[in-house]
């Protein structure tokens, strides 16, 4: 029988640490993916989303149920992820490769076909990682949590403690730069 | 025309998300579906969106649950000595079972310090503890003196007289009538 989320945290709360790998079961892959995201470093991205679960599973006391856990859980991963891209000035990005990869998955047949069409989303994918690469963490994590999660301008506020207004703003800059970055290639 | 197109490209990105209200996001509709360069520009917006998501989605799926679990594991199990192994150690003492065991040791050790504190002299949790009263020596040339210090200032010399008749009679010998210091 799958327990609820909700459950799962009650059971943590009780010293359960087996209810709390089964939400880690159910939640690393969007941690991560959010993680990455803003890091663009797969080990730095290993690392956060890690220490998120394990600061999740610290405070977890504390955790009413007044927002769904994952929320609360990926506002603890956002926030450790912007936290440290400050502290941290990465260089060049490792996850080109991976962007050939995932454009050749994305694009599908129609791209299969076509060889400049796969040529083209191949450098897409590597521009794309480079420009992120030129975002600032905060406008990184908008841009992530609006196209990975479908977040809404008000949760994303709520998440990063700014306005909707700022989130627009914010994600209107991030695009803007995306697309001079990527001009050719769109 | 021109200006209206630059309008609809600051409001497209917010309107492909779906935060604009009716009104703003039915006129916007309007001008993209008629409009070369803004729908051309809706499509590299999409485009963006899609290949970024597609780039995560390809890395996360590469992570392995045991791995990730592991990392997770060992920080909780490096934790736990700090805080929980305190609690785990205390926790016992406050079990229903320890606690009826508790009450009546708690008693008696009170019991035990209050028969302390009123027979034991000069015991008296720390007050007053360079005042025991002490026989500090017995020596008055020949006499009997004991010389009893109750505190620091305080000396008492107290003189332990003997019969003098008893004293001649027995030993035979002169004595001094006076102590003399």
């Amino acid at each position: 029988m799958d327990l609820s989320d909700w459950e799962l945290v009650q059971r943590c709360q009780n010293g359960d640490v087996a209810a709390f790998q089964e939400l880690v079961a159910r939640y690393y892959r969007k941690v991560y993916m959010v993680v990455l995201g803003i890091l663009n470093h797969r080990d730095d991205a290993m690392e956060v989303a890690q220490e998120a679960f394990f600061r999740a599973y610290r405070s977890i006391q504390g955790f009413k149920g007044g927002s769904a856990f994952y929320t609360w859980l990926y506002r603890i991963a956002v926030n450790l992820s912007i936290d440290f891209q400050r502290r941290q000035k990465r260089g060049p990005t490792e996850l080109r490769e991976t962007m050939d990869e995932a454009v050749d998955n994305t694009e599908g047949a129609s791209s299969a076909n076509d060889p400049f069409l796969d040529l083209q989303s191949k450098e897409l994918g590597q521009r794309l990682v480079a420009a992120i690469n030129e975002l600032t963490p905060d406008h990184r994590a908008v841009i992530v949590m609006r196209a990975v999660e479908g977040l809404s301008y008000k949760d994303i506020g709520r998440m990063l403690g700014c306005s909707e207004g700022t989130v627009m703003s914010r994600l209107h800059y991030a695009r803007k730069k995306l697309q001079e970055k990527l001009g050719p290639y769109l | 025309m021109k200006t209206n197109c630059e309008t609809v490209k600051n409001s497209l990105g917010a309107w492909l998300d779906g935060e604009l209200g009716h009104a703003d996001a039915e006129e916007i509709r309007r001008h993209v579906e008629g409009c070369p360069a803004c729908s051309g520009e809706r499509r590299r917006l999409e485009r963006v969106q899609v290949a970024l998501r597609g780039v995560l989605e390809t890395e996360s799926s590469r992570v392995a649950f045991e791995p990730f679990w592991d990392g997770v594991r060992r920080r909780i199990s490096e934790e736990r000595p700090r805080q929980a192994r305190l609690w785990e150690w205390a926790r016992p003492a406050f079990y229903p079972q320890r606690l009826a065991w508790a009450v009546p040791v708690a008693i008696v050790f009170l019991l035990a310090i209050f028969s302390l504190v009123q027979y034991a002299p000069g015991w008296r949790w720390g007050v007053n503890r360079g005042n025991v009263a002490a026989v500090d020596s017995i020596d008055g040339h020949g006499f009997n003196v004991a010389v009893l210090r109750e505190s620091k200032t305080k000396t008492t010399v107290i003189w332990l007289f003997e019969s003098q008749e008893e004293d001649d009679e027995a030993s035979g010998e002169p004595t001094a009538k006076e102590p003399s210091f």
